[in-house]
């Protein structure tokens, strides 16, 4: 069967995203915390009251805080010992992965834990190379396919005209982005960062994933990510859109100093929290509805 | 050693993972064998997820060895010319087989 799409519809989303017309806005909590963070008075402890009032979403930046992937020796409690522990830009950002990834988890349940994969195999890395903030790294793998959330969102049925390619002509998703709509996730997600004033420091490894030689400033985090998109996708955790592990940068793995030997190693470190996160995965998903509804104060 | 819900263990299975408390205090040391008594407990405790040894649940949609397998050789079909990444298919390989063991 031949694979048909609207063209101008495509063409319609290409324009709206020019204009950030398709794009989510950013939630209001995150606009208030990047108010807060310009005020030099403002004590951890505040910000941890404001993030506490919306309760699910404390909720969830406590269990992302204490699971797998940021491996502290204890555990942490409440949103302003987070905080202090993590420094404003990381809690800024998981706030921001916290608050997006609910729409998404209950949605492209795959997806969600191909991302909250590549997020643990990302901090492995970086805290294997002793990279300071291991943390914001692993936010910027949380949110790497972000593009293809906005796609999805946008273009529901040309989605399933998306997967229909994959399946019948096998190309990987990003390639079938490129033939169909002309535009891909990495670019969408470009411009999704743009639109939110995120830092290069998220924003160049969201973009250059598939092409980590494109980035200028943050070429280690974006190297790191690429790597931990194709080790998640080696391992079959979660579901990036197709199955296939994706073609690996030779130049990527070799700028962060990792050897053929310590593959075994890294994998083995890998797994352990990919089995970690199997039951995080389920136990996130269900806590919105276990949650007591936000007290106002 | 598989992750799996708390609502799904049964007497006999042997703790991989120490569960802990939210604050990091171990309630169930790795190594430890369920009980009918221990399982009800943790319940009580709010305890969700436990990670056992062996691979003793099989969950809903899930391969067999074989069947994971095959899905691996698949997964890396379009890789085959870079010998970096056909020894991350053979490192995932091992892993694979000796979680069923």
């Amino acid at each position: 069967m031949a694979i048909e799409w609207d063209e101008e519809k495509i063409a319609g989303f290409r324009e709206k995203l020019r204009q950030a017309k398709a794009l989510p806005t950013l939630p209001g909590i995150v606009s208030k915390l990047t108010q807060m963070v310009e005020d030099p008075s403002v004590s951890a402890d505040r910000i941890g009251r404001v993030i506490a009032k919306d309760q699910i979403l404390a909720a969830k930046l406590l269990k992302l805080v204490n699971s797998a992937f940021y491996g502290f020796p204890g555990r942490i409690s409440t949103v302003s010992s987070a905080v202090i522990l993590l420094g404003f830009n990381v809690v800024r950002s998981l706030v921001l992965s916290a608050s997006i990834f609910e729409a998404m988890e209950k949605t492209v349940v795959g997806l969600w834990e191909h991302s909250l994969g590549c997020a643990a195999i990302a901090n492995v890395i970086a805290r294997r190379l002793s990279i300071n903030d291991p943390e914001e790294i692993s936010t910027a793998a949380l949110l790497h396919d972000i593009g293809k959330v906005v796609i999805r969102e946008n273009l529901a049925e040309e989605a399933a005209v998306l997967d229909e390619a994959i399946l019948g002509e096998n190309i990987s998703l990003y390639e079938a982005e490129q033939r169909i709509l002309k535009i891909n996730h990495t670019q969408v997600g470009q411009r999704l960062c743009r639109h939110w004033n995120l830092p290069d420091r998220l924003a160049e490894p969201i973009a250059y994933h598939h092409e980590p030689k494109k980035s200028a400033n943050h070429y280690v985090s974006t190297a790191i990510v690429h790597v931990a998109d194709v080790l998640v996708r080696a391992r079959g955790f979660g579901f990036g859109g197709d199955k296939w592990v994706p073609a690996l940068d030779h130049n990527a793995w070799a700028a962060l100093t990792l050897r053929e030997e310590d593959l075994p190693g890294l994998i083995a470190e890998a797994e352990e929290v990919l089995v970690e996160l199997r039951g995080f995965s389920f136990e996130i998903q269900t806590l919105g509805e276990k949650c007591p509804p936000a007290i106002e104060s | 050693m598989q992750a799996i819900p708390l609502t799904l263990a049964t007497s006999g299975m042997t703790l991989a993972r120490d569960i802990l408390r939210e604050d990091g205090i171990i309630l169930c040391g790795k190594g430890t064998v369920l009980s009918v008594a221990l399982i009800e407990r943790l319940k009580r405790l709010g305890v969700q997820t436990i990670t056992v040894e062996g691979h003793p649940i099989a969950e809903e949609g899930e391969k067999t060895l074989e069947g994971e397998l095959a899905d691996l050789e698949e997964r890396f079909r379009p890789r085959t010319g870079d010998p970096l990444l056909m020894r991350v298919k053979e490192i995932i390989k091992d892993l694979i087989v000796t979680s069923w063991q």
